[in-house]
């Protein structure tokens, strides 16, 4: 049997009357804004990036429907940047859903009223991956190319030989496919297995 | 804000959906009770210290709401912007309908939109609708209750393997593989939703941990995640840690046997 305590109970341990907090007698009103109080776990905050998960893949932008996320491109420096602004999010968990990585994080916060905006904007700046061939900034991150490299199994990249190719532009990508199949011209095996064979 | 008298407020809607209208009505509502922190809401601007703006300014209101804004007295003329339409356009905010003179047509990192076209403002409370004690928040703040706690943030983001000034990069330990764990919480989307799917895959990972230890990790599992069966109440939980298990073992199995035969592709060519 698991000893974890189970689901519904955990969500029950919040203590839901904040009123209670404050003796037997509860006047009808809250006492809230003159008490800290909290929001139940599944309360609908804004959300949060984490930075340290993050991967710059853009699906949170791709899912938002007001664009209350944004990534703002600039090849020139070599990176891009996500940001976020609770001014404009609707708390629709849209971008919690789609996230790869779990780095939108949903939160309870609601004291978030401010006299500037400033203060609503989360960035996360990602540098972009460098192609030594052509010397130009591809479209991925390089948190992006890590990341695949730990979710596709060592076999496909053995077959396809990506781990040379991964780190070049669409024009570099191809010329060295076209040369490599160039190399392989008379091997039975299927054209797509481009990968350097050590005992040959 | 000078407090010898109390606040008279007048609300004016800029074209809301009437989701925030209605939060407003819940903050005079005696379980808010927003009167006892001196605040009274007026039919007439020319009464009126502060504005209450909901919705995201339409062309036709516009006009209405720098009228309601000429109208108040000079002093102290507060505006509060309630929700987020009101804050930045919102879910409207590149609607025809609007009227949105930002150069960037509201896509700027400020996300400009809004009422504040028009209008400077004092109190931003976004919240799609924000929720009565959101509200009270930010008028507690505007009479000094309060602090401010939202400041901004902005990160570098390291490269894998990169330590120094910045964020570095982290992948969490889990005890299934990445691959697996994407598969898995992209296909309990079908079954939850976005709250409790994280919070059961993170039960089903402790569980799936427990099970790893045993000889028999199959059987092991299917123990444990029926003991959690029982002591759950929630049937979609129950549901969606059934489906988990179900989806976990036929994804090990599918993907073992590719892997198995992506091998014999590899060793064949190699030979
Ligand atoms: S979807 Fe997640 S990982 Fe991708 S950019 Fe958005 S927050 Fe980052
Ligand atoms: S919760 Fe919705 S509106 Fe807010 S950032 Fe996520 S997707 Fe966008
Ligand atoms: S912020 Fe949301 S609830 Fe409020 S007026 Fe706009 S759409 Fe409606």
């Amino acid at each position: 049997m698991a000893e974890s305590v189970s689901y519904t109970e955990k969500l029950k341990a919040w203590n839901r009357k904040e009123v209670e907090k404050i003796g037997e007698k509860a006047p009808v009103t809250t006492p809230y804004p003159f008490i800290d109080i909290e929001k139940p776990p599944e309360y609908r905050g804004i959300p949060h990036i984490n930075p340290e998960k993050c991967v710059g893949c853009g699906a949170c932008v791709n899912a938002c429907p007001p664009d209350a996320l944004i990534m703002e491109w600039d090849k020139e420096h070599g990176v891009k940047r996500l940001t976020y602004n609770a001014a404009r999010c609707i708390r629709c968990a849209r971008c919690i859903e789609v996230c790869p990585t779990g780095a939108m994080e949903p939160t309870t916060r609601f004291e978030i009223a401010t006299n500037s905006k400033e203060d609503l904007v989360e960035v996360v700046e990602h540098r972009l991956a460098y192609c030594e061939e052509c010397g130009e900034y591809l479209d991925f991150t390089e948190r992006q190319i890590e990341y695949v490299k730990n979710i596709l199994p060592k076999e496909i990249f053995d077959m396809y030989a990506l781990e040379d190719r991964m780190k070049l532009t669409q024009d570099a990508k191809m010329r060295v496919t076209v040369e490599k199949l160039r190399e392989l011209e008379g091997v039975e095996y299927p054209a797509y297995l481009l990968a350097k064979r050590g005992d040959e | 804000m000078a407090r010898l008298k109390s606040v008279w407020v007048y609300h004016v809607d800029a074209g809301s959906c009437n989701g925030c209208d209605i939060e407003v009505l819940d903050v005079i509502s005696p379980y808010y009770d927003l009167e006892r922190l001196g605040i009274k809401v007026v039919p007439n601007p020319r009464h009126a210290d502060a504005l209450l703006i909901t919705g995201p300014l339409t062309r036709q209101t516009r006009i209405g709401i720098r009228k309601a804004y000429e109208a108040m007295p000079p002093k102290p003329r507060i505006v509060v912007a309630i929700g987020t339409c009101a804050s930045s356009g919102g879910i409207f905010y590149n609607s025809y309908a609007l009227y949105n003179t930002s150069p960037e047509r509201g896509r700027d990192r400020l996300r400009s939109g809004g009422p504040e076209m028009v209008v400077p403002i004092d109190m931003y409370i976004p919240g799609c609708p924000p929720s009565p004690e959101e509200i009270l928040y930010g008028i507690a703040q505007l009479l000094g209750i309060k602090e401010k706690k939202m400041h901004g943030e902005y990160w570098k983001a390291l490269p894998p393997g990169e330590e120094g000034d910045g964020v570095s990069f982290t992948i969490p330990e889990r005890p299934l593989s990445l691959r697996l764990w994407i598969t898995l919480r992209d296909e309990l989307r079908r079954v939850v939703g976005y709250y409790d799917r994280d919070a059961v895959l993170d039960d089903f990972m402790k569980l799936l941990e427990q099970a790893q230890k045993d000889e028999n990790p199959r059987e092991r599992l299917h123990d444990l995640v029926t003991g959690y069966f029982l002591k759950e109440k929630d049937s979609r939980v129950k549901v969606a840690m059934r489906f988990l298990e179900e989806t976990y073992w036929s994804l090990v199995d599918e993907y073992g046997e590719w892997g198995e035969s992506l091998r014999k592709i590899g060793k064949s060519a190699r030979t």
